[in-house]
């Protein structure tokens, strides 16, 4: 079992619903800030993002890093926790 | 980038407003329609392009004409070189051309897109072209031409040297590559990292080469007397590795004049990483001359530790000198003394009295002396005669008659004496 942190636990868990972005596993204080700075100020637009992205988690860690400067640990748990929403929600 | 005609009405939004951003314009609030962004966009920066273009309208004719037969000669290699131009249809069309099924190529996505494209034409470049140095079909409009220049250059020079046309090749794209990294930064505020790798890499790779061929012509010289290391060679190397980068060539007469006015271009780029490996393999050729200092730097060290060993070999070879004494405590007089056998103060008391009191064999002695004389005074207060100590003399002889016979004389004569006092 890959470790994986509280917050994706408790991301993925449950139903994303309204949450916030900071919600996101690998999405903290700063990088939540600079993406609602973009307009991304909801989990679920984040998520619009890597469906329109077609679920390939390559490409959305390349925007994420891009819009917001995360890293690439930081970028890739996002994508990685978005990914497992989405296999038990969608 | 820009070198032919754009129609801003085909970018997406994201690009519009990143172009203005570039071109510093004020971006209109954050929610107006994309054809706010194109009117911007066709205001300001169509403007500078035409104040460009009036300059360079010949040049980048040719290159469009250079342009369309590249498409015509070379389908496979890309389409529209350049993603960004593309309308999204069309780069999506491109990027399924590469086998990427592309999702909707929306404001947000479109950038990634172009990226993911990039990649894939720098990689067909990477395939597609026979000289390994080539990076990058994205400066292949540029490139292609000045190969062509290179080609005629190289035909023309008569030298029959490979060192000399790769310098030449190298340096001048060298000089290029300089002048396309200020058009890539000039370029809508899209600045593709990408861009400066592989440069760094071409910059490299052609030091390497240079490198390569400094080394190899300063090799061929020095190959006859390669195994000695006089000092006098080594001298003379790295004086010509000097004249090298200095232009002032005592290897001129080997390689023709060419290569130093090569030299003097492709050393102002190269000159750091040529300085460094000019260095490295100073260091290397130093280290022979190195060795025989190091022998004698050895030998005086040597015998000044010498005098520290004793003449004494002992068996385990352990040496044990004496040791320094400490300066400090152990240095200073001896302040209080302490006695060589601790005693108890009850001992010493004693010894005190007993040294006042006689001691017991005297007192033995005295005793002895004293019960004698006691005995001889009770043997005189029972004997009256005048001489009991003769009497007693007499009786300690064996002869105990006459002891006897006088005994019995004194008894007869005490018997009339007291006889007489009745």
């Amino acid at each position: 079992m890959s470790t994986t942190s509280q917050k994706h636990r408790d991301f993925v868990g449950e139903p994303m619903g309204d949450k916030s972005v900071m919600a996101l596993s690998g999405i903290g204080g700063i990088l939540g800030k600079k993406l609602e700075e973009q307009g991304f100020d909801k989990a679920y637009v984040v998520l619009g993002q890597f469906l329109l992205l077609k679920k390939d988690t390559e490409m959305f860690t390349d925007w994420l890093k891009d819009v917001s400067g995360a890293n690439s640990r930081q970028a890739g748990s996002c994508a990685q926790c978005l990914k497992e929403w989405c296999d038990a929600f969608l | 980038m820009p070198m032919f005609v754009e129609d801003p009405a085909n970018f997406s939004k994201s690009r519009l407003k990143s172009d203005l951003v570039a071109h510093n314009v004020k971006l209109p609030p954050a929610k107006s329609k994309k054809e706010v962004y194109v009117e911007l966009h066709m205001q300001h920066i169509d403007q500078k392009k035409t104040v460009e273009f009036s300059s360079d309208e010949e040049v980048e004719e040719d290159e469009e004409d250079d342009m369309e037969g590249e498409d015509g000669e070379n389908p496979g290699d890309a389409e529209m070189p350049d993603p960004s131009a593309l309308t999204d249809d069309d780069l999506k069309a491109a990027l399924l051309k590469h086998g990427v099924k592309a999702g909707p190529i929306v404001a947000s996505t479109r950038f990634l897109y172009e990226k993911k494209l990039r990649k894939l034409l720098q990689s067909d470049g990477h395939h597609g072209q026979l000289n390994g140095a080539k990076n990058g079909m994205m400066y292949s409009d540029s490139e292609e031409e000045e190969e062509e220049e290179n080609g005629e250059d190289n035909d023309a020079e008569s030298s029959a040297e490979e060192e000399n046309k790769e310098t030449v090749e190298e340096s001048d794209q060298a000089d290029e590559e300089s002048s396309q990294v200020k058009l890539c930064t000039q370029n809508g505020g899209f600045t593709y990292p990408q861009c400066f790798l592989p440069q760094m890499r071409r910059v490299q790779a052609g030091s390497q080469s240079v490198a390569a061929n400094v080394y190899s012509s300063s090799s061929s010289s020095s190959s006859s007397s390669s195994q000695t290391f006089s000092i006098t060679e080594m001298l003379k190397e790295m004086e010509g590795r000097r004249s090298l980068s200095t232009s002032a060539n005592s290897e001129r007469a080997f390689n023709g004049g060419n290569v130093q006015h090569h030299w003097s271009q492709s050393n102002r780029l190269d000159m750091p990483s040529v300085v460094n490996r000019t260095m490295k393999n100073q260091s290397l050729y130093y280290t022979p001359k190195a060795f025989p200092q190091e022998r004698e730097m050895q030998e005086p060290v040597k015998d000044d530790f010498k005098h520290l060993f004793p003449a004494e070999i002992t068996p385990s070879g352990i040496y044990a000198t004496r040791r320094r004494p400490i300066k400090g405590a152990a240095g200073r007089p001896i302040q209080y003394m302490y006695p060589d056998t601790p005693v108890s103060p009850m001992t010493l008391q004693r010894r005190d009295v007993e040294r006042r009191l006689v001691p017991v064999h005297i007192q033995i002695l005295v005793f002895v002396t004293v019960t004698c004389l006691l005995y001889l005074i009770y043997v005189c207060v029972e004997d009256n005669t005048f001489s009991p100590i003769v009497s007693l003399l007499d009786n300690l002889n064996p002869g105990s008659n006459s002891g006897e016979a006088l005994l019995h004389k004194t008894e007869a004569q005490d018997t009339p004496a007291l006889s007489e006092w009745e």
